[in-house]
């Protein structure tokens, strides 16, 4: 290895001339498939990754979000003559998945013998589709 | 120029946005009755304090757990058809295993087998809406260099993220029918991304066995 090409190797982009003469160098630089720029990288033009500023903690923002939303909430409730617990409480109660699964329950019990087979053939395809599913592993960058 | 520029899309889209929630026609006051007006108002009110505990369950949610809530949202958005497809077998999943277990019930069994899968469906919706919130928050208002970053002083960091993307979501949730709509469907991608993930803990769910050798 020459100069040039230690040179080179260490400061690709100061001797980015050298490419011109060498055709190994050339090899390399192609096959890291990396284009050298002569413009100087600028840091903060530089996209953020996921955890970056991350940490911040924006109670402002937070607590002006939480105000608006609580006065809008309780307005609206005012207005519609409810209390904002009893709607909460309407909402979030489990009654109607109940009675659903009541229903397709006893209609289930009270079919054929081959549709609760097909139920059954159902059940283990859905699961087993959801196992193979969660085998696969995330692609996601590191967080 | 910039603001300027930024301040009128805003105001473009808020208006677009209000044309689309408000009805094509106007309202037929003369057959609109007393009981569907207050239905309507109640609607709004519930979804208006629903809006509120999601909030604040977002909040808790994101504080306790940043990382884990940050990889999930970077995992629905690197893989979105992926969460979609474990989300909607998921689901089924969650239906078809209740009414399996609902069968059990008579026997002493069935009745904690349903408790804990209610708990872990609740758990994984909750989880996954908040990750949801993050993407939501990270594609509309999401920091996209340093130079922006330093800039930010409020709209910066997990939780102001969250809450923003929780904000744009109950926004479109008030808009009646597409609102539901959309509602389900970030469901749906929520709880596949909180399965995919494993509550954003980047563990597989199942070891799988690898000789020695190999």
């Amino acid at each position: 290895m020459t100069e040039a090409h230690a040179e080179f190797l260490q400061d690709p982009e100061g001797h980015a001339s050298h490419l011109d003469e060498c055709a190994d160098c050339r090899a390399i630089v192609a096959g890291l498939n990396a284009p050298l720029s002569h413009e100087p990288i600028r840091i903060d033009r530089l996209p953020v990754a996921a955890w970056e500023g991350a940490a911040y903690r924006s109670w402002g923002f937070v607590a002006a979000c939480s105000a608006v939303l609580a006065v809008t909430a309780i307005v609206m409730c005012r207005m519609a003559g409810v209390s904002p617990l009893h709607a909460v409480s309407a909402d979030a109660s489990i009654s109607q998945w109940r009675t659903l699964l009541t229903v397709m329950t006893g209609a289930l019990r009270h079919a054929t013998l081959g549709w609760q087979i097909l139920f059954g053939c159902a059940f283990v395809a859905v699961n087993t589709i959801l196992f193979l599913l969660l085998r696969r592993p995330t692609r996601g960058i590191d967080a | 120029m910039r603001k300027a520029l930024t301040l009128t899309v805003i105001v473009a889209a808020t208006v677009v946005t209000a044309m689309v929630a408000s009805p094509s026609q106007p309202l037929d006051m003369e057959h609109m009755t007393f009981a569907s007006a207050a239905a309507m108002m109640q609607r709004t009110a519930v979804a208006s304090s629903l809006l509120f505990v999601w909030l604040v369950g977002a909040v808790v949610l994101t504080l306790a757990s940043p990382r884990d809530i940050r990889y999930s949202s970077v995992e629905v958005r690197v893989a979105p058809l992926h969460c979609a497809m474990v989300g909607l077998v998921a689901l089924t999943s969650f239906v078809l295993t209740a009414i399996v277990f609902t069968y059990l019930v008579p026997y002493v069994v069935g009745t904690p087998l349903l408790i804990a899968l209610g708990v872990f469906a609740i758990l994984t919706k909750i989880y996954g809406m908040v990750a949801i919130f993050h993407a939501i928050g990270t594609a509309v208002a999401g920091v996209r260099s340093i130079d922006q970053l330093s800039q930010r002083r409020w709209l910066r960091g997990d939780i102001a993220i969250t809450v923003t993307g929780l904000l744009i979501l109950g926004a479109i949730r008030l808009i009646p029918f597409l609102g539901s709509v959309v509602w389900a469907i970030a469901s749906v991608f929520g709880i596949g991304v909180a399965l995919a993930t494993k509550f954003g803990r980047r563990e597989p769910w199942f070891l799988t066995w690898r000789s020695a050798a190999a």
